[in-house]
C-alpha cells in the first residue's frame, strides 16, 4: 500500500492585525489588575510619577520589540534576537530569565484571577481562607497544566473577544471615571502630602514595571502573524500607546478619585480611595474592580462585571505563561540553549508535554513559596525576620519584576548588537534617533533609544534589588542555577560552552522572509547582501 | 467642579475623558488600517474582478451537455459571490417536428438534471431558478438565453463516452465557447477523474429530487 508522505507543517500564518494585539492584551492588559494596587500601596502620592517613570522605559522596550519582531518574525522572541545580536550564553540568560518571568505569570495571575473572583465569592479571600485561597490557585495552575498537554488552548478569537471586551470596558471605567469622580484638588492633595520616601518610590517603580510585562507575545505570535513586518509595528504601537495611556490614566485617577460611597478606617477616619491598598494585600489583588466599583452610577453595574471580566483577563495571561513557557523552552532547545528534552512531544496529544509540565511544576514551587506564610503563622515569623515580611504577592511581584528587568535588559543588547552585526536586514520599524556611523566596513544606525531604555531598564532591575529583600535572592539564584545547568549541558554535548555554536544567519534571514510572506522585504535583503559583497571584494582586490 | 448628585464633573475631568477616549479609539482604528503590500493588492483586483464575472451565472444541459457535475461548482461561486444562478435545459428540436412538438423522454431527462440541481442548491441555501426550452438550435438557445439575462458566465460541462479516445469537447461546446459575448467555463473530466461529483452522488442527488 501506498503510504502517503507530508510535508513539516509550517505554523499556519492566520493571526490578523486584531489577533497580534490581543495576544499581547491578554497577556500585558491584564498587568494593572495585578500592578495598580501594588504600586499605590508602595509609592502613594507619586504612583502616577512610578507608572510615568515605568512607563517611559516601556515605551522605548516595546520600540525595540517592535523593531525586532518586525525584523525577525520567529517564534523565540527575546531570547532569539538576543542569541543573535550577543551569542549563545546571553541568549540562554535572556531566556532563562523570561522563562523565570513565564513561571512566574503563571502563578502571579491564576492567584489574582482568584483575588479578583473573591470580590464576588468572600470565601476566596486569601487573608480570610488562605487555604481555600492556595487550593484554588493551585487548582487553576493544575487545570492549565492538564489544558494545555492535552492540547487544549484558548482561541485567538476567544482571546480577541476578551481583549476587546476589556478595551472598552477599561476605557468606560476611565472616561466615566474621570468625568464624574474626579477631582483635581485631591490628586494634587495626594501629591503633595503624601509623597513617599526614595526607598518606597523606587519600590513603587520597579513595581510599576510589571504593569507594562509581556510584549514578549507579540513577538512569539510574529511567526504566526500575517505579513509581520507591516502588521507587528502597528500592534506593538497600539499596544503600547494603549496600556501606557491605561496605566498612567489608572494611577491618576486612583490618587484624585471621589470615592462614590466614603471609604472608614477602624477608627471611623475617612480615607482617600488610594489609602485601601497600604498593608492590604487582600485589596491590592483586585484594584481596578475596587476602583470601577467607585465610579458614580456606572460602578453599581461595573462591581458585578469587571470582578469577573478582570478574573477572565487574568487568567488567559496565566495561561499564557504556561504555553509561553513551553514555546520558549522549545525555541531554546532547538537552539542548543537547553537539552532536547524539552522538545519532547506527547506521543497522543502532540503537545511539549514535558516542558509544561516542568515549568508548570516550577509555577507551584513557587505558589508553595508565597503560600505559605498565609498558611502556616510559624513560617510568617521567619519571612518577617528574614524577608520583611514579604509574601503572597509581594514574593510574586519582586521575582516578575527582576524576570522582566533582566530580559529586557539584554533585549536593548541584543538590539545594539544586531545593529552593529547585522545591518543588512531591512528593517520596516525602526527606533527614532539613531546615529549613524561605519562598523566592520558596513554603514550600520547607532540607536540612542536603545542606550536610554537599557539605562532606564537597567536602574529599575537596581531598584529592584535594593528594594526587594525576595527578589534579590532569589532573582539571581534562579540565573546563577540555570547559567550552571547551561554550562554543563553544553560541555556535555560537546558544544563551545562560552562561545556561540556557527550558524548560517543570512540563509536564515531568507527563509524568515520567506515564510513570513514579507517578499519584497526577502529581495532587498538578496539585493543587500549581494551589494555588500559586490563592495567588499572590490575593497579586497583594491581596485 | 460642579456637583450633581454624587458626581462630580471637572474641567480637567473632562479633558482627561477625551484624551482617553480619543487616544485608544483613534490608536485603535489606526493599528486595525495596515497598508497594503503589493500581493494584497493583486490579490483584491484579482477578487474585485471575479465578483464582476460570476455576477449571473447560467448552467447550460442538453443532450450533449452534461453538465451535472457543473452544478456544485456552480453553487458554491454563487454562494460566495451571491450570484445570480440559472439551470437552462436546451431540448433541441429536430427539423422533422413542429418547434413545440411534445418529446416526453427528453422533457423527463430534463426534470431530473434540473431536479438535482435545485436539490444541490437547495442544500447550499442558494436561490436557483431553473428553465426548460426547446430550441432548433442548442448553441442558439444558449447564447439568447445568456443575452437576455445579461449572464457573465456559462458554465458548461462535458463527459468522455467510452471509446471516445478524440477531443472531449462537442461541437455545440466549441461554437457557443466561439460566439458567446461572456466567458464561458467549461469542466472536462479526465480520464480516469471524476470531476467534483461521484457517479453515485450524482445518483443520490438526483434520486433526491
Amino acid at each position: 500500500m501506498q503510504k502517503k508522505t507530508r510535508a513539516n507543517p509550517e505554523l499556519r500564518r492566520s493571526v490578523t492585525p486584531w489577533g497580534s494585539f490581543s495576544w499581547g492584551y491578554s497577556d500585558v492588559g491584564a498587568d494593572i489588575f495585578v500592578g495598580l494596587g501594588l504600586v499605590l500601596a508602595a509609592a502613594a502620592g507619586a504612583s502616577n510619577v512610578a507608572f510615568l517613570f515605568a512607563g517611559v522605559v516601556y515605551v522605548c522596550i516595546g520600540l525595540a520589540y517592535t523593531e525586532l519582531a518586525a525584523t525577525y518574525p520567529v517564534a523565540g522572541g527575546g531570547q532569539y534576537f538576543v542569541m543573535r545580536g550577543l551569542g549563545d550564553i546571553f541568549g540562554f540568560i535572556a531566556g532563562w530569565a523570561v522563562l523565570l518571568d513565564f513561571t512566574i505569570d503563571v502563578t502571579l495571575f491564576a492567584w489574582t484571577s482568584v483575588d479578583y473572583s473573591s470580590q464576588l465569592l468572600p470565601s476566596l479571600t486569601n487573608s480570610v481562607h488562605p487555604w481555600v485561597h492556595f487550593v484554588a490557585v493551585f487548582a487553576l495552575v493544575a487545570g492549565l497544566c492538564l489544558l494545555n498537554v492535552i492540547g487544549v488552548r484558548e482561541s485567538t478569537a476567544f482571546n480577541g473577544v476578551v481583549s476587546a471586551l476589556d478595551v472598552l470596558s477599561e476605557s468606560l471605567i476611565l472616561c466615566l471615571g474621570f468625568l464624574f469622580a474626579f477631582k483635581p484638588a485631591l490628586l494634587i492633595h495626594a501629591m503633595q502630602f503624601n509623597w513617599p520616601s526614595p526607598y518606597q518610590l523606587m519600590l513603587g517603580t520597579s513595581l510599576a514595571i510589571i504593569s507594562f510585562v509581556g510584549l514578549e507575545s507579540i513577538s512569539q505570535a510574529a511567526q504566526e502573524t500575517q505579513r509581520p513586518a507591516s502588521v507587528i509595528p502597528r500592534t506593538s504601537v497600539s499596544l503600547i500607546l494603549t496600556i501606557l495611556i491605561f496605566a498612567l490614566a489608572y494611577s491618576n485617577l486612583a490618587l484624585g478619585l471621589q470615592p462614590w460611597h466614603p471609604i472608614t478606617d477602624a477608627s471611623g477616619h475617612h480615607l482617600a480611595f488610594w489609602q485601601i491598598f497600604t498593608n492590604n494585600s487582600d485589596n491590592q489583588g483586585k484594584a481596578v474592580a475596587l476602583l470601577a466599583a467607585q465610579v458614580p452610577y456606572y460602578g453599581a453595574l461595573a462591581a458585578l462585571y469587571v470582578p469577573v471580566l478582570g478574573a477572565i483577563l487574568l487568567l488567559i495571561s496565566s495561561n499564557s505563561g504556561v504555553f509561553g513557557s513551553s514555546r520558549i523552552a522549545y525555541a531554546m532547545s532547538s537552539s542548543n540553549l537547553l537539552p532536547a528534552l524539552f522538545q519532547g512531544v506527547h506521543r497522543r496529544f502532540r503537545t511539549p508535554a514535558v516542558s509544561i509540565i516542568f515549568f508548570s511544576s516550577i509555577a507551584v514551587i513557587e505558589l508553595i513559596f508565597a503560600a505559605i506564610p498565609g498558611l502556616f503563622p510559624a513560617a510568617a515569623s521567619f519571612y518577617s525576620r528574614f524577608f520583611r515580611g514579604e509574601n503572597g504577592l509581594d514574593f510574586l511581584a519582586d521575582l516578575y519584576a527582576f524576570g522582566a528587568a533582566t530580559s529586557y535588559s539584554f533585549v536593548f543588547l541584543g538590539l545594539i548588537g544586531l545593529r552593529l552585526t547585522d545591518p543588512l536586514s531591512p528593517r520596516k520599524f525602526k527606533i527614532p534617533l539613531n546615529v549613524g556611523m561605519r562598523f566592520r566596513g558596513e554603514r550600520v544606525e547607532f540607536p540612542i533609544v536603545a542606550v536610554i531604555g537599557f539605562i532606564g531598564i537597567f536602574s529599575i532591575l537596581l531598584f529592584t534589588l535594593r528594594t526587594h529583600v525576595l527578589g534579590r535572592i532569589f532573582g539571581p539564584s534562579w540565573l546563577l542555577l540555570g547559567l550552571l545547568f547551561y554550562l554543563a549541558y553544553r560541555r556535555y554535548r560537546r558544544l563551545p560552552v562560552l562561545q556561540s555554536v556557527q550558524r548560517d544567519w543570512r540563509n536564515d534571514q531568507t527563509e524568515i522572509l520567506r515564510r513570513s510572506g514579507e517578499l519584497e522585504l526577502m529581495d532587498e535583503y538578496l539585493a543587500n547582501l549581494k551589494a555588500s559583497d559586490r563592495r567588499r571584494a572590490t575593497e579586497g582586490s583594491g581596485v | 467642579m460642579i456637583t450633581f448628585g454624587s458626581a462630580h464633573v471637572s474641567i480637567a475631568g473632562i479633558l482627561a475623558a477625551l484624551v482617553i477616549a480619543g487616544g485608544v479609539g483613534s490608536t485603535l482604528y489606526w493599528m486595525l488600517h495596515p497598508p497594503q503590500s503589493y500581493v494584497q493588492q493583486i490579490a483584491k483586483k484579482a477578487e474585485s474582478e471575479l465578483a464582476q464575472m460570476v455576477g449571473s451565472l447560467i448552467v447550460a444541459f442538453s443532450p450533449e451537455i452534461d453538465s451535472s457535475h457543473m452544478v456544485a461548482l456552480a453553487v458554491k461561486l454563487a454562494r460566495g459571490e451571491k450570484s445570480e444562478l440559472l439551470a437552462l435545459y436546451v431540448i433541441e428540436v429536430p427539423y422533422t417536428l413542429p418547434p413545440d412538438a411534445a418529446m416526453p423522454a427528453e422533457e423527463r431527462i430534463a426534470l431530473d438534471a434540473l431536479g438535482a440541481a435545485e436539490t444541490i442548491a437547495g442544500k447550499n441555501n442558494v436561490a436557483i431558478r431553473t428553465e426548460t426550452i426547446k430550441a432548433r438550435s442548442t448553441k442558439q438557445a444558449v447564447l439568447d438565453v445568456a443575452k437576455r439575462e445579461k449572464a457573465n458566465l456559462i458554465m458548461l460541462g462535458s463527459f468522455r463516452e467510452g471509446k471516445y479516445s478524440g477531443a472531449p469537447l462537442s461541437r455545440i461546446i466549441e461554437e457557443i465557447s466561439a460566439d458567446a459575448k461572456c466567458d464561458v467555463l467549461i469542466g472536462v473530466e479526465g480520464k480516469h477523474g471524476t470531476l467534483l461529483l461521484t457517479e453515485e452522488s450524482l445518483q443520490s442527488a438526483a434520486q433526491t429530487a
